[in-house]
């Protein structure tokens, strides 16, 4: 599964950090999931989508390997 | 996702404090009456059999708490890596164990091997994958 939180974060202007404060997880998990090596649950994907204001389907979109 | 109970976040030093503090005691029983001990000296709840008793448990609960401990950070992706380091630490386990049943009698030796690999390896697997996740961020 791929993701532009890295280009929504960039427009938003918060770092990782903020983000992974907003959401509840550690920076850590943030970090992995913008460079695909973790796929996070439905639960944290809307939370994250939620926080840019966004639908889930414009910030994770399905890879070809899925 | 919410993971089963956990030990407090301070558990895992002092899980750590208890296997190191049993160390020295068995080096010490190891010099003063070697290896095995005296050979006549058999039975249960006798001093041989307390000391290796207290000894193993001071051990054995301290990896037990090492492991099952909280992370500063709770989340999902921990649950995961948790998870994923059980499955590792099982396969490896019984890898050892068919491997000594095959090539060893000696069951006692066995049965301590068997009470060490699991959590030994689950706390390594789990607090490697963390330091690269640590290491990632660094970057």
């Amino acid at each position: 599964m791929k993701n532009n939180i890295r280009v929504e974060r960039a427009i938003k202007n918060i770092t990782q950090a903020d983000l992974a404060e907003r959401v509840g997880v550690s920076r850590q998990t943030i970090n992995t999931i913008e460079s695909n090596k973790y796929v996070p649950s439905t639960v944290l994907a809307m939370k994250i989508a939620r926080v840019f204001g966004k639908a889930v389907e414009d910030i994770f979109t399905l890879d070809d390997e899925d | 996702m919410k993971p089963l109970f956990l030990f407090p976040y301070w558990g895992r030093y002092l899980g750590y404090f208890l296997v190191f503090v049993h160390i020295p005691f068995v080096l010490y029983k190891k010099q003063l009456m070697g290896v095995h001990g005296d050979e006549a000296d058999m039975g249960i709840f006798n001093g041989r059999h307390l000391f290796f008793m207290s000894t193993t448990l001071l051990m054995a609960i301290g990896l037990f708490i090492a492991a099952f401990s909280k992370e500063k950070i709770e989340d999902e992706q921990i649950v995961q890596l948790r998870l994923d380091s059980l499955q590792w630490a099982v396969y490896v386990n019984y890898l050892f164990l068919i491997i000594s049943l095959v090539f060893s009698t000696d069951t006692e030796h066995i049965l301590f091997l068997n009470l060490l690999v699991p959590l030994v390896f689950f706390i390594i697997r789990f607090r490697w994958k963390i330091f690269q996740n640590n290491r990632l961020i660094k970057e």
